[in-house]
This record gives structure tokens, C-alpha cells and sequence, in this order.
């Protein structure tokens, strides 16, 4: 009877408790409201751009006014009006250059980092005092990167306020900096790889990211090298009315390796934020990249009202044989979601991996999923992907296998479970598979359950109350992914998980 | 922004109001103009996305209704279907007239024929062209009512002979009703000669409370056949609804089926399995609804792909807000014989209720080189093996029919095509 019990004590949920909802007071540079190619001058004059981004720019922005908005998921929502938007906002007083250290970066924004649990400024700090730490190898290399440090590019509205770790980085011979500079420094990279994994016109939000993107982060690791340290971007939406366009490029030269993560927090507001970001990564021959995002976007009251729009293309194009790339994600925010992480298999014996949580709760609705498509020969592919709906809301999986027909020996394995609380929300599975050639050998599985009586019975026999409960058992249910984040992020979605299910019983 | 394109000369045929048969005029006009309306779907419509019917429909295949056919032609086609010994009935169509001669009506069954009917209370699926098009151009079809609590002791068999003397589309549309506690078997053979031709054929089935059909179909169409099915079934308390369907035959085949649970405790099992080659296109798109609690539904298509041959499968499983304890499992497995041959799958699952045990599987892939090795380690030749293995991954579909006898003749017409393809 428990299980009734549960049912019955089904509560509204308490969205609010989102915890970095606060706004920070800082005035904003703001390009006119509206978008035009007025606007799109606008932003590349601020950033400096050479004149070949601008018309790259104004070239997608011509072709996006000839799309439609995609309408195939399953999410419904208030059409954004794309002239109601702010699509560029700035702390007041930077411009092209940037602050050249912290101590020109304003307080009120450190603080902001710091109230959202990551101190740029106390990074930077023990980068020079952390060494009674057992001598790492990096040491040897003449670097001065304590253990466990994180590189951290921390995007604030349109623009990257602060990249800890650059001078150590640039030892290694590792380029981490905002893609507004990366553009001015080392134009020939970023015109080589930006936009030949995701094209301009791949679809409606990546083109209209191509046209008005702000900040981002770019990377570039040197052939042989292994990134000596994770690289983070904090992604913050804090101006209201404004959308956020990021753009993130990472380019794993032959034989390196980098391991990235990013995160994202929005204020609460009542209005509907827009957020829609493009990843490009590429891996040459023997390159491994490692992508992790938490993504915890405001998700809106538990009414639905007020929430970001999460609309993101990332991929990965294996270009290299050998390489490899793995996306882990944990989707707890958001009002909306539309992403698929995919990867494109061109390298022979390359693979791809997809790692995701998606807990969805109160109205937010999600469709995320992977591409894999496998083109080169003995490619492989993971997928497992774990959906977690409550309250009111909506989760879907939805994904793609396919086997080109010259790519024998593909192997794919999938697993999307997803697991229902409450007997308001849904959960759906669309996976595609195809394949174009014998010797691909596919396997999908997937099973939709609730979490069982006996599950919770036990817990609350152990004086476990119900809520600890259905947390536990939710990490317990989304483990295979939750081991795959690296340890900084471990921790934190395992109390992340728990709070975004606070309220979803009992 | 929709773009007007010009319509198919097969579009042109259907849409033309003055190729309607007589009778039911009203519900055809509808369907007609449905159909004229939405074209035939191309694959950038979801649902038709693995098979282009715009494209597939290449010709004009005007309605066609009867005509001569050669009496060894149509012995010969009879001749292919393996249930001679086991019913002890036959209702046969040619080109989609009935053929009385040929036919042994059962007995304590109420049989009528839809050409003769004059009231039966069609409705139009909504966005689904191939009901759209059998509701318009259906020339005949049999109504099969099996009253309360009647029990149908020998199957009944219903045969699909098509052979026009053009290319032409066949269209037949079948009622069966099972009323409660009663319970039939119908077995199906489609077959028809090798020239082109389109046969349509929609099967309207409900099962009251209690009653029990099992149902099989043989589709073994010309090789420029294209067949395109629907079957629409609505099933009451603990009613029971075996469905299977071996494809072999056709160049093209689409196989729809929709099913609604409409009372609690009643099961499903939608089977099936595809021995194709050359260049044979197979699909089956399904859509299980759950609209009441505490049903079960299973689905399992084992699909064998030789050649360039292309299989599809798509199934939906839809469990409603309120349908607590559904219990729907769905597993669809290719073999892929040779470089070139494809496999599509979209296994769905759309589910609005928490306290049900759901799930699919998917696979795809040749012959398991471990089995291969252990075969030919015991002396067993290489397409010997071959053969063995081929035959048990298809046998483990055709063991969800409950007839023994149709098991046996299906693992015989499984032999047959591995000895035609010299496997």
C-alpha cells in the first residue's frame, strides 16, 4: 500500500527551491532590442571580429530568415518571438579587450561566481600555494598546475568575464581562451574548424547561433598532448530579456587528450529565457575528448511559469581514426530542452559515447537524446541514457544509430531506461536505428518501470525517509552514467538529483 | 511553407471521383477527397519516412474491380497456400470480387459479403491514406460475425487471389466480429501473379469481452506486387488477439496495425517475420494503444534480409494516463544475409502512466560467426549451417502462433525460400 500512499502524497512541487536563482546587480551593455543586421554588426564590432566572421554572420543570419522552426519534438511551448530579445548583453566596461587579470574584473561578478560555489579567484590563489601537494609529473614539466585544479572560462551573459589558468595552460602548448579572442589571436584556427561540424544551415537555432553568437569557450589542444588539467566553462544568464548564444570549438589535435566540463545557471524569472548554444569538437587521429555538462538552467516555477529554453546542437566529428569522444550529460534545468549530443564516426576504429541523466520535474519538458553515426569501419558506439520524470513533466529519449553502408564491423549497444514518478508525467523512447550493412551489430533496449514498493519499503524500514529514498534510489538507477562524470562533478549530481526531486513525493 | 507539388499520375487515378465504385457513397467521396487532399506520403512524412509511398507507387494502377482470369492461373495460385489440410472452410476473392465457386462457406458462422451489404458503419481513420484508399475503391470484402459463446472448431481461411490483366489496384475490406466468449481462427493467403499491381486490403476486427481470434496471414504476393495492409482491432475485457503475419511474397509491403485495448485484462500478441531478397521492401509500422488499465500486448518480428532487400519495423506503444499496470514488451531482430540488404527500426514508447512494465529491444546483424563455428566444428558444411541457423532465427517468430499445424507449414515455406535463395 505504500505505493498508493506515495501516489496520494503527490505534491505540487516546490521548483522554487532552485538555489541560484538570484540575480546579480551590475549594469548591463545592451545591443539593441531586436535582432537585424544592424544587431549582428553590432556584436561583431564589439567583439573585434575580422570582416570575413562578420559576413559569415550575415550570411547565416540571411539564411535563417528562411527557416522554420522546428516542430517534431515533443515539447510544446509558447513560439519565442525572436524580436523581443536582447541578443547581446555585457557587464558594463568590457569591450574587445577584457579584463587582463581578476583584479580588474568587478568584485560584484566574482561574487557571483563565488555564491554559485566556484571561486575563480581562490583558484587562481592556490595555483601558487597548493604545492605541498605530493610533485605531480606536471612539475616536471616545468608547469604549475596544483592537482585537481580546473582551467575555468566563466561566460556571464554575452561575454567571458574571466579564463583562470591561461599562462599555465600556453606552457603546455594548449590554447583555452573566449572564441571572441581565439578569433582575434589565432584567426586561422577558429576559420579552419568553426562551423565544418555543425554547418550554418544544420538547423534553425544552430543557424541562428551562427549568426549572433557571443562567447564561448575555444580550445586547442597540440598533437601528443594531454591536457594537464580539466578545462570548465561556467555558462551564467543574468540580464533579463536576453538570449544566450554561445559557441564552444574544441579541436583535439592527433594524439591529445582533454577532458571538459561545463555548467550553466540562470536567475528566476517569470518570463522564458532563450538559450541556444552550438559545440563543435573535433578529434583528429588517436584524439580523445571527454565532454561533461550539468545543466541546470532554471527550470521555471512548478506552474510552468518562467524557465530558460534550452535549444543546443553539439557535436563531435571523430575526423581521426582512433579517436574518441564521450558526452556525459545531467539535464536537471531548463523549462524546455531540445539537444542531442551526437557523434559522427568518420574515423575508422573511432567511437562514441552518450552518458545521460535527464531528471525532469514540475512542468519541464525534455527531449534529448544522441546521433551516432557510424561511416568508418570497426566504429563502435555506447549509448545509456537514463530518464527520471516527476510531477508534471515530460521526458522523451530520442536518438539515432545508423550504419552507413561502407562502415562494417559498426557495433552499437543502447540502453534507455526510463523511470516515472508520480502518475502525472510521461516518459517516451524514439530511438531510430539503421542498418545499412550486415555487419553492424546493433543492439537496443530499452524498459520504462516505476521505482518498486519493495525499493522503498526497505529504505524506510532502515529509517530512511521517503524522499532520502527516492533519491537513493534514483542515483542508484542512474549509476552507470553517474560513474562516467568526473569526480568534481560526481558529488554534485548526486545532491543535484536529490534536490530536483524534492517535492516529487511524500 | 508548403510547396504545391504535381500530383503522381497514382495521384491523379485516386483522387478522380468518377473511379469510385457503387454503394456506400458518402464515406467514399469522403475517403477520396481525404486522399486527394494529403497525396500519397512521401518520407518526409514521419510515419512513411523508411518507405517512400509517393515514390513506390510508381504508375497509375487505376482501381480495378473483377475481370477474367485463366482458371490454371488461379489454380495455380491457390496451390500456394499451405493450409489446405488444416481449415474446413474457404472464402476466395479474385481480384477483389467473391468467388463462389471456389469457396466453402462455414458453417454457424454468419458470412456476408460487403459488396451485398447495405449498411456497415465505416468511419475514417484519421491521416491514415491507406484506410483512406481501401474506404474509397474497396470492391468486396467479407463480414464474419461469430455470435455469443460460439466456438469455431476448424479455421476459417480467407484467400486473396490477385491477377488483373493491367496494372490495377485490387481493393478488399473484411469485417470480423467476435461477440462475447466466441472464438475463431483465420488464417490469410495473399498471393498473385508476377505482373504490377497494388492490392489493398483492410481487416476491421472486434473482440468482445472474453472472445479469442488468432489470426494468420501468408503474404506471398507477385515479385511487382506492392501490398499495403491495415489492420484496425479493438479488443473488450479479457478479449485475447493473436496476430501473425509471415511477408515473403511482394515487391513492396506495408503492413499497418492498430490495436486498442478497450477493456481490462486483455492481451495482444502481434508477431510476425520476413523472409525477403532481391530487392523486396518490407514494413511494418505499428501502433498499440492502452487505453485501459491492466492489459498485455507483445509484439516479436523476426525479419531475414537477403540481397538488397530492406526490412522496416516501427512500433508504437501508447499507454495512457490511466492504464496502470500495463505490461507491453516489444523485441524486433534482423538478419542481414548479405552486403546490401538494410534494416530500419523505430521501436516507440509513449507512456503517460507510472506503474507499468514496459520495454523494447532492437537488433541487427549477420549470422553469429561463434554459432557458424560451432556447426561447422561438428562436420556440419558451412551453408548447411548456414541454412540451420536461418531457419531457427525465423522459427522463433512463427512459435507465437498457437496453431501447431501452421507452425509446421511455415517452417516448411522457411525451408523452401532457403533452397530457392541456395543458401
Amino acid at each position: 500500500m505504500a505505493d498508493l500512499d506515495t501516489i496520494e502524497r503527490v505534491k505540487e512541487i516546490e521548483v522554487d527551491k532552485y538555489k541560484y536563482g538570484f540575480e546579480t546587480d551590475i549594469e548591463s551593455d545592451l545591443a539593441p532590442k531586436g535582432l537585424s543586421e544592424d544587431v549582428i554588426r553590432f556584436i561583431s564590432a564589439k567583439k573585434g571580429e575580422p570582416e570575413w566572421m562578420l559576413e559569415w554572420r550575415l550570411d547565416a543570419y540571411r539564411r535563417w530568415l528562411t527557416m522554420e522552426e522546428p516542430s517534431w519534438a515533443k515539447v510544446d511551448y509558447p513560439k519565442v518571438d525572436f524580436d523581443d530579445l536582447y541578443y547581446y548583453a555585457a557587464p558594463k566596461g568590457f569591450d574587445e579587450n577584457g579584463p587582463n587579470s581578476l583584479d580588474e574584473v568587478d568584485p560584484e561578478l566574482l561574487r557571483t561566481y563565488e555564491k554559485l560555489g566556484i571561486s575563480l579567484k581562490e583558484q587562481e590563489i592556490l595555483a601558487g600555494v597548493r604545492r605541498q601537494d605530493e610533485p605531480s609529473k606536471l612539475d616536471d614539466q616545468g608547469l604549475n598546475i596544483p592537482k585537481g585544479a580546473v582551467a575555468v572560462d566563466a561566460v556571464f551573459d554575452s561575454v567571458s568575464v574571466v579564463t583562470t589558468f591561461k599562462k599555465e595552460l600556453a606552457k603546455a602548448g594548449v590554447i583555452f581562451c573566449p572564441i571572441s579572442e581565439a578569433l582575434r589571436d589565432h584567426p586561422d584556427l577558429v576559420k579552419k574548424y568553426l562551423g565544418t561540424v555543425v554547418p550554418v544551415s544544420d538547423n534553425f537555432y544552430a543557424t541562428l547561433n551562427s549568426a549572433v553568437f557571443s562567447d564561448g569557450s575555444f580550445v586547442y589542444i597540440p598533437p601528443g598532448v594531454r591536457c594537464p588539467m580539466e578545462l570548465s566553462t561556467y555558462f551564467r544568464i543574468n540580464e533579463k530579456n536576453t538570449g544566450q548564444f554561445e559557441r564552444t570549438l574544441i579541436i583535439a589535435d592527433k594524439g591529445s587528450y582533454v577532458s571538459y566540463l561545463e555548467g550553466c545557471t540562470a536567475p528566476m524569472r517569470d518570463e522564458n529565457q532563450l538559450h541556444a548554444a552550438v559545440v563543435e569538437l573535433v578529434l583528429l587521429e588517436d584524439a580523445e575528448i571527454k565532454y561533461s555538462t550539468v545543466q541546470n538552467w532554471y527550470p521555471g516555477n512548478a506552474e510552468g511559469k518562467g524557465g530558460i529554453y534550452n535549444f543546443v546542437t553539439k557535436r563531435a566529428d571523430c575526423r581521426g581514426d582512433n579517436s574518441k569522444v564521450s558526452w556525459t550529460q545531467v539535464e536537471t534545468g531548463s523549462a524546455v530542452t531540445w539537444k542531442y549530443p551526437s557523434c559522427i564516426l568518420r574515423g575508422d576504429n573511432s567511437s562514441g559515447e552518450f552518458y545521460s541523466i535527464a531528471v525532469s520535474n514540475g512542468r519541464q519538458q525534455i527531449d534529448s537524446g544522441t546521433k551516432m553515426i557510424h561511416l568508418g569501419k570497426n566504429t563502435s558506439s555506447r549509448i545509456i541514457s537514463k530518464g527520471i520524470s516527476a510531477g508534471k513533466s515530460s521526458n522523451t529519449y530520442r536518438g539515432i544509430v545508423s550504419a552507413h553502408r561502407k562502415a562494417t564491423g559498426a557495433r552499437n549497444f543502447t540502453q534507455c531506461d526510463s523511470l516515472l514518478i508520480g502518475d502525472k508525467c510521461s516518459a517516451h523512447t524514439v530511438p531510430y536505428i539503421e542498418a545499412k550493412t550486415p555487419t553492424a551489430q546493433f543492439e537496443h533496449e530499452a524498459t520504462t518501470s516505476k521505482i518498486s514498493d519493495e525499493q522503498l519499503f526497505y529504505c524506510k524500514a532502515r529509517g530512511i525517509n521517503e524522499e532520502e529514498a527516492v533519491a537513493l534510489i534514483v542515483n542508484g538507477f542512474a549509476r552507470d552514467v553517474i560513474q562516467q562524470l568526473p569526480m568534481e562533478f560526481m558529488a554534485e549530481t548526486q545532491r543535484l538529483i536529490g534536490i530536483s526531486l524534492e517535492g516529487s513525493v511524500g | 511553407m508548403s510547396i504545391a507539388i504535381a500530383k503522381t499520375p497514382a495521384e491523379e487515378v485516386y483522387a478522380d471521383l468518377d473511379n469510385l465504385p457503387d454503394g456506400f457513397d458518402d464515406i467514399r467521396k469522403q475517403a477520396a477527397n481525404a486522399v486527394a487532399k494529403s497525396g500519397l506520403p512521401n518520407r518526409r512524412v514521419e510515419e512513411w519516412k523508411w518507405t517512400d509511398l509517393r515514390r513506390i507507387v510508381d504508375q497509375a494502377y487505376p482501381p480495378a474491380i473483377g475481370g477474367d482470369v485463366a482458371a490454371e492461373k488461379l489454380d495455380e495460385l491457390s496451390a500456394l497456400s499451405p493450409f489446405g489440410n488444416i481449415v474446413g472452410s474457404r472464402i476466395v476473392f479474385v481480384n477483389g470480387v467473391f468467388d463462389e465457386t471456389r469457396s466453402q462457406l462455414p458453417k454457424n458462422i454468419s458470412i456476408s459479403m460487403l459488396a451485398s451489404a447495405d449498411k456497415v458503419g465505416f468511419s475514417l481513420r484519421d491521416g491514415d491514406v491507406i484506410d483512406a484508399l481501401n474506404l474509397a475503391y474497396a470492391s468486396d470484402g467479407v463480414i464474419i460475425n461469430v455470435a455469443k459463446g460460439v466456438k469455431v472448431e476448424k479455421p476459417v481461411e480467407l484467400v486473396f487471389l490477385t491477377a488483373p490483366d493491367q496494372p490495377a489496384t485490387i481493393t478488399t475490406r473484411n469485417v470480423i466480429r467476435l461477440e462475447e466468449g466466441a472464438e475463431l481462427t483465420l488464417l490469410e493467403t495473399h498471393a498473385g501473379h508476377n505482373e504490377a499491381y497494388v492490392t489493398n486490403c483492410v481487416t476491421e476486427i472486434s473482440i468482445a469481452d472474453n472472445a479469442t481470434l488468432n489470426r494468420v496471414r501468408l503474404q506471398e504476393d507477385g515479385e511487382n506486387a506492392i501490398h499495403l495492409s491495415n489492420t484496425a482491432a479493438n479488443l473488450g475485457q479479457e478479449a485475447n488477439l493473436r496476430d501473425f503475419t509471415f511477408t515473403i511474397g511482394g515487391q513492396t509491403t506495408r503492413n499497418q496495425g492498430f490495436v486498442t485495448f478497450n477493456g481490462e485484462n486483455a492481451a495482444l500478441n502481434m508477431s510476425g517475420s520476413y523472409m525477403i531478397a532481391g530487392k523486396q521492401h518490407a514494413d511494418t509500422t505499428l501502433v498499440i494503444n492502452h487505453a485501459v488499465p491492466a492489459c498485455e500486448s507483445r509484439e516479436l518480428y523476426k525479419c531475414v534480409m537477403d540481397e538488397n532487400a530492406r526490412g522496416v519495423f516501427q512500433g508504437k506503444v501508447i499507454v495512457a494516463r490511466d492504464a496502470q499496470k500495463t505490461d507491453g514488451q516489444q523485441s524486433a531482430n534482423a538478419l542481414l544475409l548479405s552486403e546490401g540488404a538494410e534494416f530500419d527500426a523505430k521501436p516507440e514508447l509513449e507512456i503517460y502512466a507510472d506503474d507499468v512494465w514496459c520495454g523494447h529491444g532492437a537488433t541487427s546483424g549477420d549470422l553469429d560467426k561463434n554459432q557458424l563455428f560451432y556447426l561447422k566444428a561438428r562436420g556440419i558444411p558451412e551453408n548447411k549451417a548456414k541454412a540451420l541457423l536461418i531457419a531457427a532465427f525465423a522459427a522463433a517468430a512463427f512459435d507465437e502462433i498457437e496453431n501447431e499445424d501452421v507452425r509446421e507449414a511455415f517452417n516448411e515455406l522457411a525451408q523452401g525460400w532457403l533452397q530457392r535463395r541456395e543458401v
